[in-house]
């Protein structure tokens, strides 16, 4: 469905991406995950037709999307960062006037902005202006702007930021149905849970460049970590936790109230980290051992936290 | 690009106190300034402008002149010596003094330079600014006529030296009677028809044209025109602000059509105002629009298309709705000060008149 060769953008000094490559098949959900500022939007940017890189390819259904673009934008559906609607307007009027970008008109349309509308449970407030809409019911219909035109891959580029979690959790029962019916799309999020729920294949990003790709599995299997272990602390003693930073630095990962120690083998490393959270005069609550998860593995791989 | 226009009106028209005060703010400063320069209604005379006459001429031509210019409806004449008018005027009680110099008529009559000078209280620039629209024409009218007859005596004399003095008097006896009969004759619409009737419809609108009145009007309209388009213009940043700018880049329209889409959205909006002004000063301040229907709205058209274009140069120049804002307040404050939007163009010195 999509082939990316060799993508490479530079903003003046700043190398923005380095030799990205991408094949996404036909129906799969791909997860790009990233801290902020790794070059998911820029890379979102690029094979939407919205940058042009400095080098690289891209290609559509093996047609490149520079010498086909008006074809190849027909074929490509984007839900940005940001709600982009107009929001002094109508659902009903922000849809109307999307699909009539892209050349639906008349019946059609109408038909199209019902469907996706009940779809999206907001045919009852389909004649309410966006402002009044919570974060959540803009979010969806952000997304309803982007399926008018029925494309063959759409973009979501963190399509959750900033909602409550039943309207994240309603967001991705549409992303579901939608990767059921055999939509492609890629998925920008650096939130771990997401990509884990929702993606077929996943390719981390840091600082421009795709460093690990694969399916969850298979990022676990090639992983050296194969365990985490969550320490839950009662007083959070900063001197303590300092002291298990520096022992198990680009290994822990210091939340509000608890910890998590990525390891290869966490009944041989327990003892230890019990010993040193009792110098550090951490008093722990809980003590779990974990199969891993994709934050470890972003961790190993980045040395860095995602939400850092 | 017709779908992003008709998207923008439909926005435009979402907020009914905003349109509201778009229409009512220019027609609110119109009615003012009007108040200021012109006075309102059709009805509604000004004040005529005293001025003092001093004939050294003492001719028919000289006589003629201070006739036509007594009948003028915005002066009022009073005969008076040079000495006497001129303590007037240093007084402050007179505005000016018109003298015309011995030789006043010989000198039209062979179409040499015109021995008349206008005297005025330097105070008083504007009321003489005022004062000068109705004098000119007036002036002019009288001493063409009889400047060009003078000129075609002396061509004929220059041309013919082998003429005798009889034949050289016929043939100026038959000019002139040409000239006053253009004057008088029955004839003299039929001529005017066929010959010269542009000119003299220009003269005949302009004495009853309140130009203070269409000074406002022209004046403010386009100024508040200029503000309205850029807050328009900026319209195109809003986009950007609030991301759907780069949905529109994603869909398959080219960018010169966004361009255009929102330059004829903006262009509707600012035939719409102008529509409005010029319909309130017509209906309201009694402003005769229909003098020339067709002019009125092609200079409706260009005018907007014109201020249409400000608007969109300000939003591609601009990176936010603040610098828009800014910018374009500091612009169409300096044109319309310069260029005669703000104020009528004698207000201003030597030096800015020139410059322009």
């Amino acid at each position: 469905m999509l082939v990316a060769k060799n993508l490479s953008k530079s903003y003046k000094e700043i190398k923005a991406l380095t030799n990205i490559n991408l094949t996404i098949q036909k129906g799969e959900l791909y997860g790009m995950l990233g801290p902020n500022g790794a070059g998911k939007t820029t890379t979102i940017s690029i094979l939407s037709s919205l940058l042009k890189p400095d080098e690289g390819e891209i290609f559509y259904e093996e047609k490149s999307l520079y010498q086909n673009l008006a074809e190849c934008k027909k074929l490509i559906g984007v839900v940005p960062q940001e709600i982009a609607l107009y929001e002094d307007l109508t659902a009903s009027e922000n849809l109307n006037f999307w699909g009539t970008m892209y050349g639906i008109k008349g019946k059609q349309l109408q038909n199209k902005c019902d469907e996706l509308l009940e779809f999206l449970g907001l045919s009852d407030r389909k004649n309410h202006k966006v402002k009044t809409y919570s974060g959540g019911m803009k979010r969806r219909i952000n997304i309803a702007a982007a399926l008018l035109h029925d494309p063959k891959i759409v973009f979501m580029d963190e399509p959750t930021v900033g909602i409550d979690p039943q309207s994240r959790n309603l967001i991705f029962e549409v992303i579901e149905e939608l990767h059921s019916r055999g939509l492609t799309m890629i998925y920008t999020t650096h939130y771990m849970e997401e990509a884990e729920r929702l993606c077929d294949r996943i390719g981390i990003i840091d600082e421009g460049r795709i460093i690990a790709e694969g399916s969850l599995d298979e990022l676990k299997t090639n992983s050296s970590i194969k365990e985490e272990i969550h320490l839950k602390y009662s007083n959070p003693n900063k001197n303590g936790l300092n002291q298990l930073i520096d022992r198990y630095k680009g290994q822990l990962l210091v939340n509000k109230d608890h910890i998590i120690l990525s390891s290869s083998q966490a009944n041989a490393e327990l003892p230890e980290l019990i010993h040193l959270c009792s110098q550090s005069e951490l008093l722990l609550d809980k003590i779990d051992i974990r199969s891993l998860s994709l934050e470890s593995i972003f961790l190993e791989l980045t040395g860095k936290s995602l939400r850092d | 690009m017709f779908t992003i226009a008709i998207k923008d009106i439909k926005q435009y028209f979402k907020d009914k106190t905003a349109v509201f005060l778009s229409l009512l703010l220019p027609i609110a400063l119109i009615t003012i300034f009007a108040l200021m320069y012109g006075g309102i209604g059709k009805s509604e005379k000004s004040r005529p402008v005293n001025l003092l006459f001093t004939d050294q001429d003492k001719t028919d031509l000289s006589q003629e002149v201070f006739s036509t210019l007594d009948a003028e409806e915005g002066l009022k004449l009073e005969s008076k010596t040079y000495q006497e008018a001129e303590t007037l005027i240093k007084k402050g009680k007179r505005t000016a003094v018109l003298v015309l110099y011995k030789g006043f008529q010989d000198s039209v009559e062979a179409g040499k330079k015109i021995p008349m000078e206008l005297f005025y209280d330097e105070a008083k620039e504007i009321e003489m600014g005022l004062l000068q629209q109705a004098l000119w024409s007036n002036l002019f009218g009288i001493t063409m006529k009889k400047g060009i007859k003078g000129k075609v005596n002396t061509w004929i004399k220059d041309k013919n030296p082998d003429l005798s003095d009889s034949e050289l008097e016929d043939i100026q006896a038959q000019v002139a009677e040409q000239f006053d009969g253009f004057n008088n004759s029955e004839e003299q619409s039929e001529i005017e028809e066929n010959s010269e009737l542009p000119m003299t419809a220009l003269v005949g609108e302009k004495k009853n044209r309140n130009l203070g009145l269409v000074q406002a009007i022209a004046g403010i309209a386009i100024m508040m025109l200029l503000f309205s388009v850029s807050a328009s213009g900026a319209s195109l940043l809003k986009e950007k602000e609030d991301g759907t700018f780069r949905r529109l880049l994603i869909a398959p329209i080219s960018p010169s059509g966004i361009l255009y889409g929102k330059m004829l959205s903006t262009l509707f909006m600012a035939v719409l105002q102008l529509t409005v002004m010029f319909l309130y000063s017509w209906l309201a301040l009694g402003l005769d629009i229909f003098i020339n229907l067709p002019a009125l709205i092609l200079m409706i058209l260009c005018a907007a298309i014109a201020c249409s274009s400000f608007g969109i140069f300000m939003a591609s120049v601009c990176k936010s709705r603040k610098q828009v804002e800014s910018l374009s307040t500091l612009i169409i404050l300096v044109i319309s000060a310069i260029g005669g939007s703000m104020m009528p163009l004698f207000f201003m010195p030597a030096i800015m008149k020139n410059w322009r």
